[in-house]
């Protein structure tokens, strides 16, 4: 769950009054996007048709003078990060030229570090590991670049546990970086020493917002912090830290080869670039695909999924945005445009863009429940809202399920879940609250008539 | 101003019951033969540790102890006190302890010095 | 969890910045303006502006956890309420301690707390003193919507002091963070994740420490409470007495509650110079010894040798015949829990009898200048003077057990100011770590020198304490350790950057007495007793058998005065019931040199008496009458002989060091070669010291519930 970061309370504001003097101005009213063009795709071993060694990646272009990109200077990547209009592809879409150049404080003399947020758990989300298994390189590269733009001394790249062969693919190609000069001192002959170290996680979602990351790095109790302090004053080890998403980090040396700009032209104004998408659940044909950013819901999932199962016209609804979204039912989904402000406008959010497809055959409550249970098996208990509340809505929805409660509980249930949402140390009660929040906005009628069919039933019975 | 204050010194008093020297008297052997006659009773009653001869004596010393009183008005009120007393005995509205109290004139005398009040638990 | 010294980033900055703050800022709490320094959190702001934010794992004296989200508070233009016992103030924010976001979000964590706690309050330890129930009334919804099961938890077992009922817990961790953090005990922590999380061991053990009572004041909630105190009052019924514990030499603060005549518990009172809010698990527990093996009737040895009840009158008479008849061959003794009243007027009464000898149990060397200079004796720097020193040097003492709470302070100086410790003697466990320099009494001598290679850590510290233990000064050469000592911690301070102001040498006594004792002119020591044994042998409550039977002539009499019937009374003829600690308004002098007032919360039990007024009755028998009556007039006595005495809650400055340390350089003799020990090392050393304590039996359940887990296999050895 690299996503877990994207309820950083961020954005407001700041981001609002960044992005405009960062953006490209464009037109954005008609224009459609998608499909990417192949010459525009970064992730081009996204299916591990081809070698993910060393050679193959510098056949596909890695590696390719980053040395002239490292000797650019930090403040020539910074640039291009922020002319591409990149935003953190963790879920939370935080500006990352901003989120990075906090990092170019005066140094106090603690050392940097940039840390890859690699434990990608949540429920829908399948990218960062297909980066890892087939293009480790890119994130390896990607980790130089980045860690050369915020002045960082080392990346720890924080992967899931369950991610071995993952694991194993990022650290061969860890080691060919090192035997091939590009990593340790000196990398890419740029003068500049910087290293790259792997830490397998033991399987915890947790783990994946950015502050429980580092206390588990740290060798504690995954758990989150309480910010402020932010990781960028005092993160792994005490020191200056930055926790970026795999796929963020990832994109970075394409976009410093090939220019912020071409990047931004891609999508629509504050959303540009490429993302991946994973689509999952029923579709004819599951996929993780590339695609630009701001292209329709409905055209992604019928291009690149073979359409849902049983037409589209079948749909019941879509998680857009991997499990802790809330879930648009099928007349949003005519509309929805998948990048962030489009899908902010149908009360959800990208997310980590996993899209979950639920046709009709879904039995949307449970799958609701059980999208509960797994935020109530990986609350980290730490804070009160989250360890209770969480609990309590799991309790009322598996009585939703059989329908054994009064109407009166689905206005109990929001009201729980908005007292969750907002008041807990991390975004994790946020993602649990939205799950449930999206389910009665939308379906409610669903519940009620459950309620109905249940109490009808056991009228009888009595 | 004179004759106010004149009047002032010989001030009549108002009589309670009484109002020659005789009559106080009359009504104080009354009262006390009601008590003499009822001490039988009393003893009985209330089941007292005491003989009517000590009863009596008591009576008598409880009566001397107002010999003295000349004044007619608290001759009377400690005829009427006598007689409520006797009436509260005679309806046992008192308790047993309420009547040995007669019996217990002597309270001891605090311990002075510090010695004697540790001895004594005070200290 | 709760690394000690991670969480505390946040918490320090807060409180260093308030010391040193340049520039205040103006923040609105309910639209009231209010100055205070940057870094200050939100809670803080409030707190100054005369508002209480509700909270349950903030602790002004622990880390910041900011879990339990009861603190949330509306600030305006924020879109979430904050948490304000982390956050700190911004400029200009406005913060709405009362408005509907913040009432709501209250109610909300309220209901969440409550939710999986049981509606156990009637049968709950800390009904009426619980933080939950007050806030639940004061900011929690009047109905439930729960309407499934609640969650239930075993309960641990983690010693016999403090029981545990886990359902109750609101995962506050204020008593991991407390064991972690002030205790110095990594015993607790938390396992299992989201509704699943448990406080506790992990395995099952005993939570080994010398403070881990304080873990029951500090749960908010009755998931923690005290195992002798068990359903035994509520604290309504219970009526409070302020008092001071002689349990050890630091003299804590505490609250006696009592009820119909019956100590039930003692609780810590706040002293920030002296025990902060904790109290060693001692001073807390053993108050039940207060209620055994008490000397409630004056006892007399008949003509069978056995001690027989008797009147005051009887036992005084034999005591005063046998005083007047020894003609000026009368010796005193006090124990570790004399008070100083008592203690003037024995003094006074063996001196009007014509006797010399007046000594205490403990032993402090003559040597040099002895007793006569008040620095020589007391812990000069003070105890919360600690804060300030960057160097300890303990010598012969295990201040953990010795004094816990000194010990607590040390250790906090060590995570908070980067104090460092260093250990002449056995090297036992501190809870921190602490540089071991070994055991051979000779390092003295190289110290001095400046041959050791540790001296010249001394010499660049720029505030360097020497704690002395008693147990070095009661060595044969602990004269000749204490003067070298005395000299080095001269040499030290006229190279410190504290100056003149900075005291280096420190005694850490080990009993309440001792230093009001020194201070009235009683010799240290029994060897004088010894030396010339009187014909009559007056004990005041000296149990530690510093002197026995057999060191005195058969036909000499010991009178006992004391509360416990221990070694001292086995040995009298005569013996005198007096009072506890609890039962007497009485002056006791602290390590320090701080005089403190201990009060009475109950009547001696039985005959027995207070422990100057006997000895008041008894010096009229014999015809020697002490010239006082009350109270008031023994402490005209005391301040007499030692103003200080009755100056209480000070620390009067003692500070004759340089002529300390010259008539040291006299002091010679002959250096053994026996390693330097301490008597408490472990654990099992602490609970029992005195007689009180000896005779609790919740100490003694201590001891056995050590002695247990000393089998138990997951505890590191």
């Amino acid at each position: 769950m690299a996503t877990l970061s994207r309820f950083a309370p961020v954005l407001r504001t700041t981001l609002n009054r960044g992005i405009s003097s960062i953006m490209v101005k464009r037109d954005s009213s008609n224009k459609v996007y998608g499909p990417l063009a192949d010459e525009d795709r970064i992730f081009t071993n996204l299916y591990g048709r081809h070698d993910w060694r060393l050679s193959g990646a510098m056949g596909r272009g890695d590696w390719y003078k980053t040395k002239e990109i490292l000797n650019k200077g930090h403040e020539w990547i910074l640039g291009e990060i922020k002319t591409s209009g990149l935003r953190g592809r963790g879920g939370a879409g935080f500006p990352t030229g901003m989120k990075w150049s906090f990092m170019n404080k005066p140094s106090d003399g603690r050392p940097k570090y940039l840390v890859v947020n690699a434990d990608e758990g949540e429920p829908g989300t399948c990218k960062d590991r297909e980066i890892m298994r087939h293009d480790p390189h890119k994130l390896v590269e990607g980790c130089l670049v980045a860690g050369r733009a915020m002045g960082a001394r080392a990346a720890y790249i924080y992967i899931r546990g369950e991610f071995y062969n993952e694991a194993s693919n990022m650290q061969v190609a860890i080691n060919e970086a090192y035997k091939a000069g590009f990593l340790g001192k000196n990398a890419c002959g740029s003068g500049y020493d910087f290293d790259v170290f792997m830490h397998r996680g033991a399987g915890a979602y947790i783990c994946g917002e950015e502050t429980a990351l580092i206390e588990s790095l740290e060798g504690k109790q995954g758990k989150p912090r309480l910010k402020p302090p932010f990781p960028a004053d005092i993160g792994v080890f005490g020191c200056p830290t930055t926790v970026a998403n795999v796929e963020t980090v990832a994109v970075a040396p394409t976009i410093c080869r090939r220019g912020g700009s071409w990047f931004a032209s891609l999508g629509r104004t504050r959303n540009s670039g490429t993302k991946l998408f994973n689509i999952s659940g029923h579709v004819n044909n599951p996929c993780t695909v590339e695609e630009e950013m701001s292209v329709p819901l409905k055209e992604l999932i019928e291009r690149h999924a073979g359409g849902v199962t049983g037409g589209w016209d079948n749909l019941l609804g879509v998680i857009p945005g991997g499990s802790s979204t809330p879930v648009i039912p099928k007349q949003v989904c005519e509309e929805a445009i998948m990048d962030f402000d489009g899908l902010v406008a149908c009360q959800t959010s990208l997310g980590t863009a996993a899209v979950i497809v639920m046709n009709k055959q879904t039995d949307i409550v449970k799958a609701i429940a059980r999208l509960i249970e797994f935020y109530k098996h990986e609350s980290c208990g730490q804070c009160t809202p989250c360890r209770e509340g969480v609990n309590w809505m799991y309790k009322i929805m598996t009585r939703f399920v059989k329908g054994d409660a009064q109407p009166e509980e689905i206005d109990a249930l929001w009201e729980v879940s908005k007292q969750i949402e907002g008041h807990t140390i991390c975004a994790l009660g946020d993602g649990a609250a939205w799950p449930v929040q999206g389910l009665i906005r939308h379906f409610r009628p669903v519940l009620e008539e459950r309620m109905a069919n249940y109490a009808a039933a056991n009228a009888v019975a009595n | 101003m004179a004759s106010k204050l004149a009047r002032a010194g010989v001030r009549q008093v108002k009589p309670i019951l009484s109002v020659d020297h005789g009559e106080a008297r009359q009504r104080v052997l009354n009262l006390y033969k009601a008590w003499y006659r009822q001490l039988p009773y009393i003893v009985m009653d209330y089941d007292l540790p005491k003989s009517k001869e000590e009863c009596r004596a008591k009576l008598r010393e409880e009566f001397m102890k107002h010999h003295h009183v000349q004044d007619i008005r608290v001759i009377d009120m400690l005829v009427i006190k006598g007689q409520m007393e006797l009436k509260e005995t005679v309806e046992i509205w008192k308790q047993k302890h309420g009547l040995m109290a007669y019996w217990k004139d002597t309270v001891e005398p605090k311990p002075q010095g510090f010695l004697n009040k540790f001895l004594d638990g005070h200290e | 969890m709760g690394h000690p010294g991670e969480g505390l980033l946040l918490g320090m900055g807060a409180t260093r910045a308030q010391s040193s703050g340049p520039e205040k800022i103006e923040v609105f709490i309910d639209d009231q303006p209010v100055m205070v320094p940057p870094g200050t959190t939100v809670l803080q702001a409030a707190a100054e502006a005369g508002v209480e934010i509700p909270r349950f794992c903030y602790h002004e004296r622990l880390s910041v956890a900011g879990n339990c989200r009861m603190c949330l508070v509306e600030v305006e233009k924020s879109v979430k309420p904050v948490a304000a016992c982390a956050m700190p103030v911004m400029k200009g924010w406005r913060i709405k301690t009362d408005s509907d976001m913040t009432r709501k979000a209250r109610e909300g964590v309220m209901e969440f707390l409550l939710i999986n706690h049981p509606l156990d309050c009637p049968i709950c330890d800390q009904g009426g003193e619980c933080d939950l129930q007050d806030q639940s009334m004061a900011f929690g919804s009047d109905r439930s919507r729960f309407l499934d099961n609640k969650r239930a938890v075993e309960d641990k077992n983690i010693g016999p002091l403090v029981k545990t009922i886990m359902t109750r817990c609101i995962h506050c961790t204020r008593c991991v963070r407390f064991a972690s953090e002030v205790a110095g005990v990594e015993d607790l922590g938390t396992t299992g994740r989201g509704s699943d999380m448990q406080i506790g061991t992990y395995v099952e053990k005993m939570l080994m420490s010398e403070l881990s009572g304080n873990v029951i004041d500090l749960c908010p909630v009755g998931a923690l409470t005290s195992k002798p105190y068990a359903f035994t009052a509520r604290p309504w019924e219970i009526r409070r007495t302020d008092s001071v514990d002689v349990m050890d030499a630091v003299g804590s603060n505490i609250v006696v509650n009592h009820r119909t005549g019956e100590v039930l518990r003692i609780l810590p009172r706040t002293n920030e110079e002296i025990n902060e809010e904790w109290l060693s698990d001692k001073s807390r527990f053993a108050c039940d010894g207060l209620k055994r093996q008490r000397l409630v009737y004056p006892m007399v040895k008949d003509s069978s040798g056995e001690l027989r009840p008797c009147q005051w009158e009887d036992a005084l008479l034999v005591a005063g015949r046998a005083l007047a008849a020894a003609q000026g061959s009368v010796a005193a003794v006090a124990g570790g829990l004399a008070d100083a009243e008592s203690l003037v007027a024995l003094k006074d009464l063996v001196n009007k009898l014509g006797g010399e000898a007046t000594c205490t149990e403990e032993i402090f060397p003559e040597d040099g200048s002895g007793t006569d200079l008040r620095s020589s004796y007391l812990l000069n720097t003070t105890i919360a003077g600690v804060e300030e020193a960057d160097l300890v040097l303990l010598v012969g003492t295990n201040p953990r057990f010795e004094a816990p709470l000194f010990n607590a302070r040390l250790r906090k100086a060590w995570v908070h100011n980067e104090l460092d410790v260093a250990v002449l003697g056995p090297n036992v466990n501190l809870t921190y770590e602490a540089e071991h320099i070994g055991e051979d009494p000779a390092i003295i001598e190289k110290l001095l020198s400046g041959t050791h290679p540790f001296s010249q850590r001394l010499k660049a510290a720029r505030r360097p304490m020497v704690v002395v233990g008693s147990a070095l000064l009661s060595r044969p050469d602990g004269g000749l350790l204490y003067a070298r000592l005395q000299q080095l911690a001269h040499q030290l301070r006229a190279g410190c950057e504290g100056g003149a102001e900075w005291r280096v040498l420190n005694v850490l006594h080990r009993v309440a007495s001792q230093v009001a004792a020194l201070d009235l002119g009683y010799t240290p020591g029994v060897s004088k007793v010894r030396n010339a044994p009187p014909q009559v042998l007056y004990l005041l409550g000296a149990d530690e058998g510093a002197i026995t039977r057999e060191d005195l002539p058969a036909d000499c009499l010991v009178i006992y005065q004391g509360h416990h019937g221990d070694r001292g009374a086995e040995m009298a003829d005569v013996v005198l019931p007096g009072a506890a600690y609890t039962e007497k308004m009485a002056t006791y002098v602290n390590t320090e040199g701080r005089a403190q007032q201990a009060q009475a919360a109950l009547v001696p039990p039985g005959m027995a008496r207070e422990d100057w007024k006997i000895i008041r009755a008894l010096s009229e028998v014999v015809g020697a009458q002490l010239p006082y009556d009350n109270l008031a007039e023994v402490r005209d006595r005391l301040t007499e002989v030692s103003p200080n005495l009755t100056r209480y809650g000070d620390v009067e400055e003692a500070n004759y060091f340089a002529q300390a340390s010259a008539l040291a350089q006299l002091v010679k003799g002959k250096q053994e070669a026996a390693p330097i020990d301490v008597p408490q090392k472990v654990l099992e050393d602490f609970y029992m010291t005195n007689s009180v304590s000896r005779a609790s039996p919740t100490m003694a359940k201590c001891i056995a519930a050590i002695k247990k887990e000393a089998a138990n296999r997951h505890r590191d050895k």
